[in-house]
């Protein structure tokens, strides 16, 4: 393919890259406008850049901030803990009639993770509101866990198929217990895949919004992709505002990005359905 | 009982605390929607009994101007998704794949970190940026044209909330054909360049061929994706101007939760789950069989 396009390829892509730059710059330099400027002249390029805005959120927000972080702490949390073991399970070759289980277990939670978010909510505000969850954090790490569950078992288990069979069943003649063999080969030989997988969930909690202003009905009490999401809906929305909570929203990507853009590109394609 | 029924009971219970949360809070869900759909519920009776009025709501749903508008909505909204990913993410992925340059390596890094960013922060940026007093206005302003309400005008609103949304997902279409473009053996390459093939008639009677399965699985997940795209619109244009970028996912997200008509907004969800089932069914059968191959 090197004969494709060669005169036009340089300029195509640079194009391409400048599609995708522009607006993130925008964001990052609104951010840094003040109320005033952003007023004013919203797409002047030359101001003086002020940390207003940002302390502005830093103090009306930092509530928010602390939900977000708890939210995404706990759900990543808890979704290794129970996806981790049931990557392990259906990453096992044994008999003709696991391999049923697997294919049962592996098509339920792909179909699962394709039901769209927004019609998910609907039935789950009733059972939240039943358990007497809807306005509480647990109901919502809960809810975010359920829905990343599958995905990462999916994403986790072509780790768990990569460990060799024999290694298993060593350490089982061994008379290694189930529980040992798992604790022993099977979390320090997946690090790669659990880092990667911790990074995607995080930052998918992180910015997840539609279950947060639906089951968290008091604004204060909503996190920073949720607040984000309302600013949106009201009839004058300060620009600079709005992009400095996009900015905050973006954050744990961008630095999980700049850390580890090769493992984190990898496992965003393996993880096709996003 | 045996090694291989002890283990796999084994197994099984590692399987537990996963499938009991599926079930919990993914699978009876859904049959809860269904059952909602079936059901007269609204503010006052939802955590109480539910009166069973048969198909009334799905009848409703269907004789709606409201549902066919935002089925049309729905329609383009994927038709521009589909259009733009395939098309421009074909040509995109064959500027980039096999060029490893300090260029493309940087380009395609930085679609990649904006197909993951959240949509709810690449949604606000596009709103800023298409606003009235934003920065594509300015930018038409210069040359004389404008301003363009391109979030507020009926003829564009759609389109702009579309445009938006390819955007973000061609960076998935491009990686998806990438990984597929650099799957092909390089004989095959050498061979067309030998033969002197043109770059059009590689495209067309190698690749594209050769792409078919890629193309298909992907033209199934970007469907699925337009289906769930709800972000863009709840954070762009809230389903107006009017009604014009009201899709289904909003549709029923909006009469579920602004007007507490939960059997009316379930019936529009079951309606479009249809689809998105139709659509697992060859998806999961594809994966299926590259699983065993």
């Amino acid at each position: 393919m090197t004969h494709a396009g060669s005169r036009w390829r340089i300029p195509l892509v640079a194009v391409l890259g400048l599609l995708y730059a522009v607006p993130l710059v925008w964001m990052v330099i609104t951010s840094f406008k003040s109320n005033a400027e952003v007023r004013s002249a919203p797409n002047d390029l030359l101001f003086a850049p002020t940390l207003d805005t940002f302390r502005d959120i830093l103090a009306a927000g930092s509530e928010s901030i602390w939900t977000s972080i708890q939210i995404a702490v706990s759900v990543t949390l808890l979704v290794l803990v129970i996806a981790l073991p049931a990557a392990y399970a259906v990453g096992r070759r044994l008999g003709r009639r696991w391999a049923i289980v697997i294919s049962i277990v592996l098509a339920s939670f792909l179909v699962l993770q394709m039901v769209p978010q927004p019609m998910a909510v609907i039935p789950l505000f009733g059972i939240l509101a039943g358990w007497k969850l809807t306005g509480s954090l647990a109901g919502l790490v809960l809810v975010d866990t359920a829905m990343l569950v599958p995905f990462a078992v999916l994403l986790l288990r072509p780790f768990a198929l990569a460990v060799p069979r024999e290694l298993y069943d060593a350490a089982e003649i061994d008379g290694a217990s189930g529980l040992r063999v798992f604790r022993s080969i099977v979390i320090p030989l997946l690090r790669n895949g659990i880092a990667t997988v911790a990074a995607i969930v995080f930052i998918i909690a992180w910015g997840e919004f539609i279950y947060a202003t639906t089951l968290i009905n008091d604004q204060a009490g909503l996190p920073v992709s949720g607040l984000l999401a309302q600013q949106n809906n009201l009839y004058s929305v300060s620009w600079n505002r709005l992009m400095a909570l996009a900015l905050l929203t973006s954050l744990p990507l961008v630095i999980i990005f700049l850390l580890a853009k090769r493992r984190l590109m990898e496992g965003l394609s393996v993880g096709a359905v996003k | 009982m045996n090694r291989s029924s002890r283990q796999e009971a084994l197994l099984g219970t590692f399987l537990v605390p996963a499938a009991v949360l599926a079930i919990a809070l993914s699978i009876a869900p859904m049959v809860q929607l269904v059952r909602m759909s079936l059901s007269d519920v609204g503010p006052t009776n939802l955590l109480k009994s539910w009166e069973f009025v048969g198909t009334a709501n799905l009848e409703a749903a269907l004789s709606s101007k409201v549902f066919w508008d935002a089925a049309r909505a729905t329609i383009i909204f994927t038709v521009v998704l589909l259009g733009i990913d395939l098309v421009v993410g074909f040509i995109v992925a064959r500027l980039l794949a096999g060029h490893e340059s300090r260029l493309t390596g940087a380009v395609l890094a930085l679609m990649v970190l904006v197909w993951a960013l959240p949509p709810v922060v690449s949604g606000s940026i596009w709103k800023f940026l298409l606003a009235g007093d934003g920065a594509i206005n300015a930018i038409l302003g210069l040359v004389g044209v404008g301003p363009v309400g391109w979030l507020s005008s009926p003829d564009l609103a759609l389109w702009a909330v579309s445009l938006v949304a390819a955007w973000a997902s061609l960076p998935f279409a491009v990686l998806i054909i990438r990984g597929g473009l650099l799957a092909i053996p390089r004989e095959i390459l050498e061979a067309a360049e030998l033969d002197g093939a043109s770059s059009r008639s590689l495209s067309r009677h190698i690749l594209l061929p050769l792409l078919r399965p890629t193309l298909a699985v992907l033209t199934i997940l970007i469907i699925l994706y337009a289906f769930r795209s709800f972000d863009f619109v709840y954070v762009m244009t809230q389903g107006g101007p009017g009604r014009i970028t009201n899709t289904l996912p909003y549709l029923a997200y909006q009469t579920s939760f602004k007007t507490f008509s939960f059997g009316s907004g379930a019936a529009v969800a079951v309606l479009s789950l249809l689809v998105v089932a139709l659509l697992a069914i060859p998806y999961v059968a594809s994966l299926r069989r590259e699983e065993q191959a």
